[in-house]
């Protein structure tokens, strides 16, 4: 099923060279050189109807009803060695660290500014910018507690940082699910190899949020996640979730506020509530200090948080550290706030906003990849070399219009891994989200959601865009690998 | 933090730091998920009961033969009326004969709300929408139940054979409420399910004696005692009681004694007085878990009519006229329900 495989000069996660795996790749390869394509496809139909019957799904709409849809999962494992692993740890830790401070300066005192290190109107200019937050303390000084900031390979397989998701990254369900289906359907892939566990994300994440209870719960918090509704699309994390940690999944309408406490309406009345962890962006948050229209939060809740009675995750206003006109200055970031070199390289980025940037992107419009400022989840994006003339007119204008709002990139080819294409392998394109969490101590899940562009020559790998995804194994320690 | 002992227990954390094996207040319970837990569980038990409605008619009339044409659709409108649906509904129309258009609405009929399909996704899409209040072997079996009759080969294999289908479904449902029994804490979470479940049972049970009583009756004269018998012997495997009621009565298809058990058995989990004693008992230990110092109205409904079951006999009930009793009963069932929405899943 490799005969005709091809590695185009790309980075090649499995293959040095067609036929010759990577090391850390030669039980995998050779274990699968032994299965046909029956073999294979019964596997894989055996994984679809698990995913099916768990209900791990995603809802799409188109026509009003809402399509359930199984995120596609590729069978082949993405392997990544303990020193890679390493290196990609310490650069997260490094990041979230500083992402971190960056939101306690610009809430407070705002050094980073006035050293002129980013610019101010960049700051006052972003729609993540909470004014509300200014000089309101949170729990333990920590704003982003959960952090996914999204991973390349360039050419020559460094690692790059592609962009931090601080608000409310998802996903997380999804790398738990597909460990289980693994184990589950392909129990003998796993022979060769020690592969770290990832089973005690939840128990983590339970004490990230017991780490920021108001003083009053006492040691017992009562602790509960804000979900939009279970017909939002990551409906079936937030409900895992709760699950996983045995913690209540609440919705706006459950929740009221009174003398600047949230409640929870149960069976036996109003019932406090200690710590949120939302799934709710700040804008739905609360009618009263955002969008009027919101029925989504509550009214009255950032009152309640203000006032320390109660705990919300992610901070509010943490959006600001990953828009993506301030991306490119987290390495500057890094300097100013650790005093250190960056571990893990940005991409390199145009910022519209500046005029020496701008000229140049309009310039070079086919050469590159320009994303808005404020969208996420691959909307708003023009593939410059992949796009007609007259869809490169339309966000030339576009940028003219509204500088804050663009920012561009030079073409980064993802690195590539083996994907089954109806009866043989091809490489598809992919990049990696690991997750990392602040509470007491920084803790980084070992691997992280692999996701895959399905479409061959695609650079594009969200799931609302035909993304899949797939397990991904860090490995202990460095062991012998034999292939056997 | 944890003081070292050592006994290595202590390795492990606790979490409301006043020890491991100390008591834990219960956890209160959202309105919204006691109100879906409830629905959920109501859905699943109709479900069955039009599985097995639909398959015992089914049954049904392949023995009685086409002796009795004018009875046959009658036995068929009968599914109709138990479930309290408009007989008159479009969807029931055509030329197909009437066991079939029955069949076909009560069966793949989306906008029918009693159909086996619609039971089985509201069913299900309560339970998505407190998954964390269930087990994961609660939500996959209901889940999987759901797929069996949505998904592409349903069709198929209903008509390869509706028996197989109907039994699915039943077994579904079973498998459910086994788990439901066996893998939940019997806190308020499970006994929101009982409230719903034996709410839903008394209802249905009810109906389906009133209806197939007044039938009966219409066509006592009609009928010679064997088909008679026969038509009784569908009406206890509608409540899937024949056997118990055959080992109870050594077989005597008498039409009272088939109420009598039906009704005011008390060892029996498909009676109505079983099921009212259970509910009763459900509620009372939700409402003592919630708020004992307070009058729970539903408690109230059901205690009553709990202890009129116990001491009432069949010749009372057939003064009183037995559709005219059993309708009281289902009004009584009515009014539980509205308080139990009423006290706790309005707050």
């Amino acid at each position: 099923m490799f005969a005709n495989y091809e590695v185009d000069g790309l980075f090649d996660e499995m293959f040095v060279q067609p036929g010759q795996p990577r090391a850390h790749y030669a039980p995998v390869a050779s274990r699968l050189a032994t299965l046909d394509v029956e073999a294979f496809n019964r596997r894989r139909r055996m994984a679809d109807v698990t995913f099916r019957n768990q209900g791990i799904t995603f809802t799409v709409y188109k026509d009003q009803a809402g399509v359930e849809k199984i995120f596609p999962f590729d069978l082949i494992p993405r392997i990544i060695p303990a020193n890679e692993w390493d290196h990609i740890e310490r650069g997260l830790v490094q990041r979230i660290t500083a992402l971190n401070l960056f939101c306690q300066d610009i809430y407070h005192e705002q050094r980073i500014l006035r050293d002129r290190v980013i610019p101010a109107d960049l700051i006052y200019g972003a729609k993540s910018f909470r004014r509300e937050m200014f000089h309101v303390n949170v729990p333990r000084n920590i704003y982003i507690h959960i952090c996914g900031s999204d991973l390349i390979r360039a050419r020559d397989g460094q690692y790059m940082v592609l962009e931090d998701n601080g608000r409310t990254p998802s996903g997380v369900s999804y790398v738990l699910e597909n460990r289980t289906v693994m184990k589950r359907v392909f129990p003998a892939l796993f022979g060769a190899y020690r592969v770290r566990a990832i089973e005690d994300y939840p128990l983590n994440l339970l004490q990230v949020l017991r780490s920021v209870a108001p003083p009053h719960a006492a040691g017992d918090p009562s602790i509960a996640i804000l979900t939009p509704g279970v017909f939002n699309s990551a409906y079936f994390e937030h409900s895992f979730l709760a699950r996983q940690m045995g913690v209540a999944l609440v919705e706006g309408p459950d929740l009221v506020v009174e003398n600047s406490f949230v409640y929870m309406r149960t069976t036996a009345g109003l019932r406090r509530v200690d710590v949120i962890y939302r799934r709710v962006d700040d804008d739905f948050l609360d009618p009263l200090c955002f969008r009027p229209d919101s029925v989504l939060g509550v009214a009255g809740l950032m009152n309640a948080y203000r006032t320390g009675n109660l705990a919300v995750i992610n901070a509010v206003g943490t959006g600001v550290a990953d828009d993506k006109a301030i991306y490119p200055f987290v390495p500057d970031m890094i300097r100013f706030y650790l005093a250190q070199e960056p571990i893990l390289p940005n991409v390199p980025t145009y910022i519209c906003a500046r005029d020496d940037d701008r000229k140049y992107v309009l310039e070079n419009l086919d050469k590159l990849v320009v994303k808005s400022t404020n969208e996420s989840g691959g909307y708003g994006m023009l593939m410059g070399h992949q796009a007609t003339q007259a869809e490169r007119d339309e966000f030339a204008e576009k940028i003219k219009a509204d500088h804050r709002n663009f920012i561009a990139q030079p073409v980064v080819e993802l690195s590539q891994h083996p994907s089954l294409c109806d009866d043989h392998f091809e490489g598809r394109r992919i990049d990696l989200r690991p997750y990392i969490l602040y509470g007491e101590k920084i803790t980084v899940m070992p691997g992280g959601l692999t996701r895959v562009a399905l479409r061959k020559g695609s650079l594009v790998v969200n799931s609302s865009q035909g993304g899949g995804s797939k397990d991904t194994w860090v490995l202990e320690d460095e062991q012998e690998l034999a292939a056997t | 933090m944890i003081p070292a002992d050592t006994t290595g227990i202590s390795a492990v954390t606790s979490f409301d730091g006043k020890g491991i094996f100390g008591p834990r207040a219960a956890r209160p319970m959202l309105s919204r998920d006691a109100d879906s837990m409830y629905w959920m569980s109501r859905y699943i038990e109709r479900a069955e009961h039009v599985a097995r409605l639909l398959l015992v008619n089914g049954n049904l009339l392949i023995d009685v033969g086409d002796l009795a044409p004018a009875l046959q659709e009658q036995q068929w409108l009968s599914i109709i009326q138990i479930l309290r649906l408009n007989e008159s509904d479009e969807a029931l129309s055509g030329d197909a004969p009437m066991g079939i258009r029955v069949a076909r609405h009560m069966t793949f009929n989306a906008a029918n709300p009693s159909s086996l399909i619609s039971c089985v996704s509201r069913a299900r899409e309560n339970a998505r929408s407190i998954r964390e209040n269930i087990s994961a072997e609660m939500w996959e079996t209901l889940n999987s139940l759901y797929w069996s009759i949505r998904g592409d080969d349903a069709r198929s294999r209903f008509e390869d054979s509706p028996e197989d289908f109907y039994r699915s479904i039943m077994a579904g449902s079973m498998l459910f409420q086994g788990l439901t029994d066996q893998t939940l804490a019997h806190d308020q979470r499970w006994l929101f399910t009982q409230v719903a479940k034996h709410l839903e049972r008394i209802d249905v049970t009810c109906r389906v004696i009133e209806t197939k009583f007044i039938i009966l009756k219409g066509a006592e004269t009609i009928l010679e005692t064997a088909l008679r018998n026969i038509h009784w012997m569908a009406v206890l495997r509608s409540c899937c009681s024949i056997e118990a009621f055959r080992r109870h009565h050594l077989g005597e298809m008498d039409p009272l004694r088939v109420a009598a058990f039906l009704i005011l058995e008390r060892n029996f989990p498909r009676s109505i007085r079983f099921s009212v004693e259970r509910a009763v008992d459900a509620v009372a230990a939700i409402h003592a878990s919630v708020d004992p110092n307070a009058v729970d109205p539903a408690e109230r409904v059901l205690g009553r009519l709990n202890a009129q079951l116990e001491y009432a006999e069949m010749t009372e009930i057939l003064n009183e006229g037995l559709p005219a009793y059993l309708q009281r009963i289902q009004a009584s069932v009515a009014e539980a329900a509205l308080a139990v929405q009423k006290a706790y899943f309005l707050n």
